[in-house]
């Protein structure tokens, strides 16, 4: 493959993942090789196939908006993190896992803001998941050493929050729980 | 000639309800100094109204003032600051401003004024009729009695559609102290209502048809105003979504930017869908809407669209349509109106059936929007329901007031939190009907006094959110640790601060507002986590005193600081860094002045320094630190017994409190051992004069008595 031939193959790739992020799509290397001969920039057959790793290596380092995250099943997901950020990025890749979605995001959170997270947030978009699946989840957490850390705390007016023991101490943890769930609201 | 420096609208209006007389004066050449807003009504105050002047005195003044980027395109310009002396102040009355929104302030501009001045007392009910260069006291004997939207309407349908009226109701004519001024329907400045109401002023109606020249290179205006644009959050300037976004690395699931796409605003014919771009400029509007942040998404159902300011994108006043309300209790469908305004009915209640975001919560703030916003009661930044909370729930109500009224109300609604029972409780304050609605309308102090309760029932019982001076706290400790109590000691009202609160509830991890803090305050340890407080420090006191000093600067450019300031911001490839110097980049175009962000601090402090003047002449003392600048003894405590900082308690420590108190002084450049400012500080803000006044009265440190 000659370097003009790389080049042409990496800008096609930089711009399907940014397509794909703006789609708000993680993809991996499976699917931008199909799209690599969507766009009739590779024959069908097998000869044909470039080193796609190299490729997205190069791709990468050339395209400082682009980003890689390994996926929890181990796969090397790409996107373009103005389009499709880090964060989110990481909730999509956990969506196939309710437990390790729930249990990821509270440990994130209890890091970085700190905070605990309601529990009701993981109803609603993105997370999109059902009571039923959240109380499985819970459940198979509580039965799992891994996520010993996950731990909940119940508000004065009944809400649950979550939050991770290895950031968050837990009189600490309630003290925010508090104030999100009803310290803000009556403090305009 | 002020015409051609810019932004100043030029001329002073003043008003004597006394004699009739109409006069004028010249802006720039007389009020140049101290901006406009609350520089004008504090320098007004400072030269024209003797301390021990009462608040319902005709020799009291009240001061409309604007500023210079009110009415421009600037983002988030609709305020007027109302400035006086304070009748909910206690045990005296001090200099306090209230500060309302909507479109008053651009109209005064567009009308050619910077401000209005009213002094004297009319010898009947009067508004003030203001068109351009015509302005005319007329008769309102019609008109009183009635409440802010009948006086709105017909005083609209006297000048013109196009004009805007602000108004008391009968809560200002009945001199209750927890009154409002309103206009443009739900925008208010709380406070000063009874004020007008001594003055026999019912309204203040003004048209304009001007408008406000910018003296800079118009591109770099509109470059200007667009990177504000972008810089710009939600509503108190969260800058991150509470929803997970694509577009966005963070988000805070309490920000009050709650507009995620797919949301509708239910009420509107036809439905609207939030959609769009996160970041869109067309759509930040689509951002903000106080009904969801306080009710839910219940509130998406009943939401029409969001209202606001001139020139602002934010919208935070929310227009809400519930009609089974109209049924129900005979009120309007239709009620507007952002934060404590909108809550105003819910807070009367220790508790409702389905909690702060159910039905019940709903039509509490229904019902209270109908009521308060006509009546034109104020709830003291909502001490006023947690003083009723506080007389019924400990059992001091039924000592206090006659088994016969006690009996008038329906106690059994009030505890089943029924949304009835505020027909029994706001008419009685504003009508100052009965012990309880006279009590009640006093204001804290008041009430206290009217009862003979001790302050301290009070100051010990973090319930009452009480502070000082018959005030509550406004973002405090519980926010913002030694940097929220000093910002809660300086003012002699509820401080009303938000430059500190913004940035601590903006949504950003603490280590990207630890980076910003480091930037603009030149330490991360400007910043703490909140309820994980570390000692007092310098650079904590430095942020108090940028605090207090911009949002002076606000209240005097007709910014709104319950918005600003802009120092952290949504975007990413910023570092999540907003801008320190906005504020000067805009008055340096708007008016043609050249003016760095230190110098226009300068002004600022020179504003928030004559405030302080102006309470030392008042209460006839400079012994600040031991009478004025008080902390209530709940800060100090924690009900679960945690000591102080130790995580996940908001307690204070009164030795740091102490320490965080002289370095603020230090960094004020004020008398550490009274908290006045010393005669250098005031000469080095230009205040000479004022530090030679105080002087005589032997009311400057060193000066001996």
């Amino acid at each position: 493959m000659t370097g003009q031939e790389s080049q042409t193959l990496c800008q096609a790739l930089a711009m399907a993942i940014r397509e794909a992020s703006m789609a708000g799509q993680l993809v991996g290397k499976e699917v931008l090789l199909a799209e690599l001969r969507g766009r009739s920039l590779l024959g069908s057959e097998e000869p044909g196939v470039p080193d796609m790793d190299a490729l997205l290596a190069e791709t990468l380092a050339a395209n400082a908006d682009l980003a890689a995250l390994t996926s929890i099943s181990g796969e090397i997901l790409y996107h373009a993190p103005s389009l499709l950020s880090r964060t989110y990025a990481g909730i999509l890749d956990s969506k196939a896992s309710p437990v390790r979605l729930i249990a990821e995001e509270v440990r994130r959170n209890s890091a970085d803001y700190p905070r605990p997270l309601p529990l009701e947030l993981f109803e609603q978009f993105p997370f999109d998941l059902i009571p039923e699946q959240i109380e499985a989840g819970l459940k198979s957490m509580a039965a799992d050493p891994e996520f010993d850390d996950i731990s909940f705390i119940t508000t004065s007016t009944g809400s649950i929050y979550l939050f991770s023991s290895r950031h968050l101490e837990r009189p600490y943890a309630a003290f925010l729980a508090e104030r999100a769930d009803t310290g803000l609201l009556l403090n305009p | 000639m002020a015409k051609e420096k810019g932004g100043f609208a030029g001329k002073v209006l003043r008003v004597d309800l006394s004699t009739g007389k109409i006069s004028l004066e010249d802006t720039v050449a007389k009020y140049r100094e101290v901006l406009g807003g609350t520089g004008i009504g504090y320098k007004v105050l400072w030269e024209e109204v003797p301390a021990g002047t009462a608040p319902f005195d005709a020799g009291n003044k009240i001061v409309f003032a604007t500023g210079v980027l009110a009415g421009t395109g600037v983002p988030c310009n609709g305020r007027t600051a109302v400035t006086t002396l304070f009748p909910s102040c206690w045990p005296q009355p001090l200099v306090a401003s209230g500060h309302m929104g909507g479109h008053f302030a651009a109209k005064l501009k567009y009308a050619g004024y910077d401000a209005l001045i009213v002094e004297g007392k009319a010898d009947r009910p009067v508004w003030l009729f203001i068109r351009d260069g015509r302005v005319e006291i007329r008769d309102a004997r019609h008109l009183w009695g009635t409440g802010i939207r009948r006086a709105t309407l017909e005083i609209s349908q006297e000048m013109g559609p196009e004009s805007v009226v602000a108004a008391i109701g009968q809560a200002g004519e009945n001199r209750v102290p927890l009154s409002v001024v309103m206009n443009s329907v739900s925008h208010s400045a709380g406070g000063v209502g009874a004020v007008m109401g001594a003055k026999n002023l019912k309204a203040v109606a003004v048209q304009g048809s001007g408008s406000v020249r910018i003296a800079g290179d118009k591109s770099e205006w509109e470059r200007l105003v667009k990177f504000h644009l972008s810089i710009l959050g939600a509503n108190n300037q969260h800058v991150v979504p509470s929803f997970p976004h694509p577009q966005s690395e963070y988000y805070n699931p309490t920000s009050r930017w709650v507009g995620a796409p797919g949301k509708r605003w239910g009420a509107a014919e036809p439905p609207v869908e939030i959609n769009g771009g996160l970041f869109d400029l067309n759509r930040i509007s689509f951002r903000s809407n106080s009904g969801a942040f306080y009710l839910g998404d219940q509130a998406w159902r009943y939401t029409v669209r969001g209202n606001g300011c001139t020139g602002c994108p934010i919208r935070c006043h929310t227009i809400l349509k519930v009609p089974s309300v109209e049924a129900k209790y005979g009120i309007r469908e239709v009620a507007q109106n952002t934060c404590g305004g909108m809550v105003f009915g819910r807070s009367f209640f220790k508790q409702l059936p389905g909690g702060l975001m159910g039905p019940a919560a709903l039509e509490a703030c229904m019902v209270g929007m109908h009521m308060a916003d006509d009546l034109g009661l104020w709830c003291n930044y909502g001490q006023l329901q947690r003083d009723l909370i506080k007389l019924y729930y400990d059992g001091t109500l039924k000592t206090k007031i006659g088994s016969d009224e006690y009996a008038s109300f329906s106690w059994d609604k009030y505890e089943n939190g029924d949304p009835a029972f505020l027909f029994e409780i706001i008419p009685r304050i504003a009508m100052r009907q009965g012990e309880l609605g006279e009590a009640l309308g006093l204001g804290t102090g008041g009430l206290l006094d009217h009862w003979s309760i001790p302050e301290e029932t009070w100051t010990q019982d973090s319930a009452t959110a009480y502070w000082k001076l018959g005030h509550p706290k406004h973002h405090a400790n519980e926010d913002d640790g030694q940097c929220g109590v000093i910002i809660n000691t300086q003012y002699n009202r509820d401080a009303q601060c938000h430059s500190h609160a913004n940035f601590i509830r903006n949504g950003l991890p603490l280590a990207v507002q630890k980076k910003l803090a480091a930037e603009i305050w030149g330490s991360p340890e400007a910043v703490d986590g909140a309820g994980d407080y570390t000692p007092m420090n310098i650079h904590k006191a430095r942020r108090a005193r940028w605090s207090l000093v911009r949002k002076e600067l606000h209240d005097s450019l007709g910014l709104c600081n319950w918005m600003g300031p802009w120092v952290a911001s949504p975007l990413k490839e910023r570092g999540y860094s907003g801008d320190d110097s906005l504020e000067s980049r805009f008055y340096s175009l708007a008016t043609g002045e050249k003016m760095s962000r230190e110098d226009l601090d300068l002004i600022g402090e020179r504003i928030f320094v004559l405030h302080r003047a102006l309470t030392i002449r008042g209460m006839g003392s400079m012994e600040m630190r031991t009478r004025h600048d008080l902390t209530p003894q709940w800060i100090y405590q924690d009900l679960s017994g945690a000591q102080s900082f130790t995580k996940g308690t908001i307690r204070m420590d009164p030795l740091d409190i102490a320490r965080a108190m002289e370095l603020f002084y230090e960094v004020m450049g004020w008398d550490k051992a009274t908290g006045a400012p010393t005669a250098k500080a005031y000469a080095r803000l230009g205040l000479q004069s004022v530090a030679d006044g105080l002087a005589v009265k032997k009311l400057l440190p060193g000066v001996e008595g």
